[in-house]
């Protein structure tokens, strides 16, 4: 079991292609944290303004719609960047905000009002400050235990199991009357003055947000969000990300729920309902839930309106009129802005804005052109076919020089049976190290599902896949980390990240668990794939050609020892195709790997490999060099249809 | 033994109503993959109507069609008002829209008519109660078991015979490759929405006899035992949602004769805790719906 020998990167070009991501980060991180706080300054400043001409009502106002913010944010680190809905992070809010209550509530008072409290709680009498930072440490723990169940289920049940949690957390509030005082609510908890404190959780949510964000874990989290399939097939765990995301974002709503018991000075059952829950997710929806900048939107949209609509339906007497005094007024508001929100713009009224990358693509722009106009990019985008400077130590794709690098991509009597029918059978092959394999063969042969038995996706009824004497075994990220990378035959990119970042994700991955591989930076596999001068777009605005191109630059990234292609040319014209050819070629010598090209299009496949396997019903019907397949018979007669059974 | 078998009655009488939403909430999730929260309300609009014809004293023989009627055409309205629009959105979606409905249905009520309940009064068979050798059987739970057995049976042979029923049941397996099949996704949907507020307007009718009130926000309690009928017998599976329904009804009463008084408040979430924990061990529910017939 010894690793292959592996190519040893220059030490100094694999630490400055981690400096530069790292300092890339930054460079995002910063901007949008200034531009979002300086948002935020900017509409506190205008509800100060709105405060200063009214009662104490309007102060209460503010520092209420700065606590739902650090709420809304808290929501929107898990929510937002894993796309998985949960209600339970209000009952963290609960427990937590219990916690803080019952230690620091004054004895004197806990004593009349729970004086069966067990822990010896009624005689505990702690600062508010510590009592708060046990609190979110109680919540953080709480959130880990919930988070580990949510995160290890898919979708639904995550929503479903955190939606029991909060209805627990109630019921078990209502019930323990010696210890939570029951529906009487626990009251005399220390109040905090004015709107300092929520102000300082504001901003500290909104950095804490920007921060994940940009952050490897959150950056994973997002992929795991945008395709969990694709991210698998990338070496993307979806658990660790989508866990560490579920504790930060606790214990923000943590800290949330904290603050909102002590602006309010009490703490009952029935304050972290459900009905709040609600109310915080139309904030995140409505804004747009993916970026600070629409939670902040989302926050003062849904704060300003069911203020607006609870004046009118308290009755007032406008423009000479008099209103009728209008029961639930503001909660039509909430569930009619949210629905519509909903029904015509799913992503939110901001969708994916966020008001500090904004800034960096204004100002960057010119910048950025002037930089490519003179760099090596262009002169890399024109047909320079297998003539790939830039790229230190890239072995050459053809001779026999690769093949030390790295051990052959075999299988082993790999196959599968679906209920009574056996879809794969008995499949072994050899990929050369640094070769580009063929694997051709009619619609149903079984190419799909050979690529899927290979990369994890569906388990094999038997056989096995080594890379050289390394057995590939596991959940398809292990395997991606173990070196095959994948492309899909219905394209699967990350819609809503950018082209840049689609590389960078699978780069992340590559920088911790293929750095034995020689590097390819992010900026030449883009300059590669011709998309440099779109790096900054979205990548679901690409067409279908680019989008072809970002997948497999994206697998490429991942340094992998063999790649997989399923169907690169599916839906292209021959000229296309004919293109993918010098594409596929170019990308697989810069990064030194094999390639495994799955297609139906014998023109194509013979073009591009050296050798090919051609499946039919699921097993090898012939091998051999590309010229030998053509003249096969029994190629021809597979193809044609005619006279095989 | 006594209280055994009375308990069960009593079990199966809550649970057959739960059963019946739970079925609805099963046959959508099957064509569109959405748990609907929204089903509650159509509890909610039956319960107004019945409220609004009994105060007019219209006979309970005439109120019942027009509130199941309502729940009917209610249900078909969510789907073509909102469903349609985010047929092909994330779960994500779905599943938030339907909330929404759920919590603007609430405000409408509230609104338009009022927060405070609104009661009617119960017909005499409603609680009514016959000696059966040892056991106290109330004609109400008789009557509810029959119905629900009437419609569970009537909707299976719907989903054989039918050509209606055909279109769901391929929908259930496979939607996209139905529609290559000549399904039209609308009608199915929409079908299924009709069929399945029909059912809960049998639900309602069968619950709001003996309830003898309307309020705003009734339809989200049973809805949520629906929906964790509908999970337990794996969501998709209706045989499953009908088990599920029934066996949610019966634990519930043996849970509040069985646990401690101090304990009883907490019946919901041991259910909760359990599904919980049936959710991470089998996520596909107690019945297989790969091996199950699916329909």
């Amino acid at each position: 079991m010894t690793a292959p020998a592996a190519p040893v990167a220059d030490p100094a070009v694999r630490h400055l292609t981690g400096a530069m991501s790292r300092s890339q980060m930054r460079s995002v991180a910063l901007p949008s944290l200034v531009a979002n706080w300086v948002l935020l300054a900017a509409l506190f400043a205008v509800g100060v303004l709105y405060a200063s001409g009214g009662s104490s009502a309007r102060d209460l106002l503010i520092s209420d719609l700065l606590i739902n913010l650090v709420l809304v944010l808290g929501f929107h680190i898990f929510i937002g960047n894993t796309g998985v809905l949960s209600f339970g992070h209000l009952g963290i809010a609960s427990v937590a905000a219990y916690t803080m209550a019952l230690l620091a509530v004054p004895s004197e008072r806990k004593i009349v009002l729970i004086p069966n409290a067990p822990w010896g709680i009624p005689e505990i009498e702690l600062s508010p400050l510590v009592a708060s930072l046990i609190g979110v440490g109680v919540g953080v723990v709480v959130a880990a235990l919930l988070g580990f169940v949510a995160a290890r289920t898919s979708g639904l049940a995550a929503t479903m199991i955190t939606l029991a949690f909060l209805a627990i957390v109630r019921q078990v509030a209502e019930n323990r009357k010696d210890l939570t005082g029951g529906a009487q609510n626990l009251s005399s908890v220390p109040r905090l003055d004015g709107w300092s404190w929520p102000l300082l959780g504001a901003f500290l949510a909104v950095m804490i947000a920007v921060f994940f964000r940009s952050s490897k874990t959150g950056r994973l989290a997002v992929a795991t969000r945008e395709d969990e399939l694709a991210a698998g097939a990338m070496g993307i765990e979806v658990f660790t990300p989508r866990l560490v995301a579920f504790v930060v974002s606790g214990g923000l709503v943590a800290f949330g729920g904290i603050l909102r018991v002590q602006s309010l000075g009490s703490i009952g059952p029935s304050q972290f309902s459900f009905e709040f829950t609600i109310l915080i997710l139309a904030m995140l929806v409505v804004g747009g839930m993916r970026t600070v900048t629409g939670a902040i939107a989302g926050t003062v949209f849904i704060t300003v309106g069911k203020e607006v609509t609870r004046y009118l339906g308290d009755g007032p007497d406008l423009l000479g009129i008099s209103l009728p005094v209008v029961d639930g007024l503001p909660d039509l508001f909430l569930a009619g802005s949210l629905l519509a929100v909903l029904l015509t713009r799913p992503n939110g009224l901001l969708g994916e804005f966020d008001v500090g990358s904004w800034l960096t693509r204004r100002f960057r722009r010119p910048q950025r052109a002037a930089e490519s106009s003179d760099g090596p990019d262009e002169a890399l985008d024109v047909d320079t076919v297998l003539a790939v400077p830039a790229v230190p130590a890239v072995p050459a794709v053809s001779g026999t020089g690769a093949a030390s690098e790295s051990g052959a991509l075999t299988t082993a009597g790999l196959g599968v049976v679906f209920g009574g029918f056996t879809a794969v059978d008995d499949v072994s092959i050899t990929v050369a190290p640094g070769r580009i394999h063929g694997l051709i063969g009619p619609n149903g042969a079984g190419k799909t599902t050979f690529v899927n038995l290979l990369t994890g996706l569906v388990e094999p009824t038997t056989g096995t896949v080594h890379i050289g004497d390394k057995e590939l075994r596991g959940a398809p990220y292990k395997r991606a980390r173990d070196g095959v990378s994948r492309t899909f035959q219905n394209l699967r990119i990350f819609p809503s990240l950018s082209v840049r970042e689609n590389v960078a994700v699978a780069d992340l991955i590559a920088h911790d668990h293929r750095s034995h591989r020689s590097a390819v930076s992010v900026d030449d596999l883009l300059a590669l794939s011709g998309l440099s001068h779109m790096a900054d777009r979205t990548a679901s605005t690409l067409d279908y050609g680019n989008q072809r191109r970002l997948e497999i630059a994206r697998a490429a990234a991942l340094r992998p020892d063999f790649l997989l292609l399923d169907e690169p040319t599916s839906g292209m014209s021959s000229s296309e195709s004919l293109e993918m050819v010098d594409h596929v070629r170019r990308v697989a010598s810069a990064i030194g790997a094999g390639v495994l090209v799955i297609d139906h299009d014998l023109g194509f496949i013979t073009n591009i490999c050296e050798h090919v396997t051609v499946l039919d019903q699921g097993a090898i019907l012939a091998e051999g060099t590309a010229e030998e397949i053509q003249r096969d018979q029994r190629v021809i007669d597979a193809y044609l249809g005619s006279g095989h059974g | 033994m006594t209280q055994f078998v009375q308990n069960l009655i009593d079990g199966l009488g809550n649970g057959s109503t739960y059963a019946l939403l739970a079925v609805g909430v099963s046959m959508l999730f099957g064509v569109m993959h959405l748990v609907n929260f929204a089903h509650g309300e159509l509890l909610t609009i039956s319960a107004y109507v019945i409220y609004g014809m009994r105060s007019n004293d219209i006979s309970w023989w005439a109120t019942i069609p027009v509130a199941i009627l309502s729940a009917v055409m209610l249900s078909m309205l969510i789907e073509f008002v909102a469903f349609r629009r985010v047929r092909t959105a994330s779960a994500f979606t779905l599943l938030l829209t339907s909330f929404a409905i759920e919590i603007l249905s609430h405000a409408a009520w509230r609104i338009g008519v009022s927060s405070t309940p609104r009661r009617y009064t119960a017909p005499d068979i409603a609680f009514k109660v016959v000696e059966v050798g040892p056991f106290n059987i109330e004609v109400w739970d008789v009557v509810s078991i029959g119905v629900a057995v009437a419609c569970f049976v009537g909707t299976a042979i719907m989903l054989r015979t039918t050509m209606f029923g055909l279109s769901i049941r391929a929908a259930s397996e496979d939607f996209d490759a139905a529609r290559l099949m000549g399904v039209k996704a609308n009608r199915v949907i929409s079908g299924a929405f009709a069929f399945a507020g029909l059912l809960a307007g049998i639900a309602a009718a069968l619950w709001l006899v003996r309830r003898g009130q309307a309020d705003p926000r009734m339809g989200a309690e049973p809805l949520l035992k629906a929906v964790i009928a509908a999970i337990i017998g794996g969501l998709g599976s209706l045989p499953g949602a009908v088990v599920g329904g029934l066996a949610l009804g019966v634990a519930e009463v043996y849970f509040r004769s069985w646990l401690p008084s101090d304990l009883q408040g907490l019946t919901d979430s041991f259910v909760f805790v359990l599904i919980a924990v049936l959710f991470v061990v089998r996520p596909q529910g107690l019945f297989d719906v790969q091996s199950a017939e699916r329909v």
